[in-house]
């Protein structure tokens, strides 16, 4: 993750239209607020959208971003925002995901596709604010200072989410993989 | 909370959209290019919208004090002319028929209350 002053640096840069500085808080910040959106949606082609959805609003509006410093905070809300409206739409529409775009960029490998799946049924088994600190720590390495200040919460709070998350999705992954040996083992 | 109690990390890579690491760099070059883009054309209208704010402003001034002007002088000219009082109220016709035992007509009845035949 960037320091506050980096993005502080980046956020100046882009609203007087340099190109670098746009790079920059796309590069920093993207994966991050897929992480966020698929904590929202658990759906990552459905993820993705989203982060860069929330990244042309983001943009669109930078002015509106009066704490430069906590801009992760304020760019996690409209990605959320983004995500529980589309989440609501998809109710509405009842739309299957589309799972054929996962794999272009997941892997090419077939055994990470059950993996994959294993994974997205477990998360969907924990509430949101678990499901955030866990992806932002293990799948994006932030700190638990820096998931505390995105996220508004403790860094007490933070550690306490990572530890039940963690805790649930080893439970849950553990379960379905014995299963899945049990089930090759009866073929 | 001790770390050394806390579960091993998991494994997202799975789940990671950098992993095909071409794409992904091309995702955020063309974002990043696209934002940019969108800024510029959304400032570059505004921009203009402001340099036209000042001209049209005066123009709209000139028109609304044209118009009042206009409108004052038509309404004084109005408020000049003589007006035309009624030349007889249909309380005071009727109170004249009453008092030479008159009894009108169909047709005068009509005309006094306002009424055509």
């Amino acid at each position: 993750m960037l320091t506050s002053k980096a993005t502080s640096d980046l956020i100046e840069g882009a609203l007087r239209g340099e190109s670098d500085a746009f790079t920059g808080l796309v590069r920093a910040y993207l994966r991050p607020a897929y992480s966020v959106a698929l904590s929202v949606l658990g759906r990552p082609t459905d993820a993705e959208d989203v982060a860069q959805d929330a990244f042309m609003k983001a943009f669109a509006s930078l002015e509106s971003c009066r704490e430069p410093e906590h801009f992760a905070a304020w760019f996690f809300q409209i990605v959320r925002n983004r995500a529980r409206n589309l989440l609501d739409s998809r109710r509405l529409r009842d739309v299957a995901a589309d799972d054929s775009k996962i794999l272009e960029f997941a892997s090419p490998a077939s055994e990470s596709a059950g993996m994959r799946q294993a994974l997205l049924s477990a998360l969907s088994d924990l509430d949101p604010d678990k499901r955030e600190v866990v992806l932002l720590h293990d799948l994006e390495n932030w700190t638990h200072a820096e998931i505390a200040q995105a996220l508004n919460i403790s860094e007490v709070h933070s550690r306490q989410h990572l530890f039940r998350a963690r805790q649930l999705l080893r439970a849950k992954l553990d379960g379905d993989l014995s299963e899945h040996t049990e089930e090759h083992h009866v073929r | 909370m001790s770390d050394e109690r806390t579960p091993k990390p998991i494994d997202f890579s799975v789940l990671d959209p950098s992993r095909n690491q071409l794409r992904w760099e091309r995702t955020i070059q063309e974002l990043a290019a696209k934002a940019r883009a969108e800024r510029q054309r959304r400032f570059s209208v505004e921009h203009e919208l402001l340099r036209w704010a000042r001209p049209v402003l005066a123009v709209a001034a000139a028109l609304c004090l044209i118009v009042w002007t206009a409108g004052y002088l038509a309404h004084g000219r109005r408020t000049s002319a003589p007006v035309r009082l009624p030349t007889q109220s249909p309380a005071l016709t009727f109170a004249t028929w009453v008092a030479n035992d008159r009894i009108p007509d169909s047709s005068e009845l009509f005309g006094t209350l306002g009424g055509n035949l």
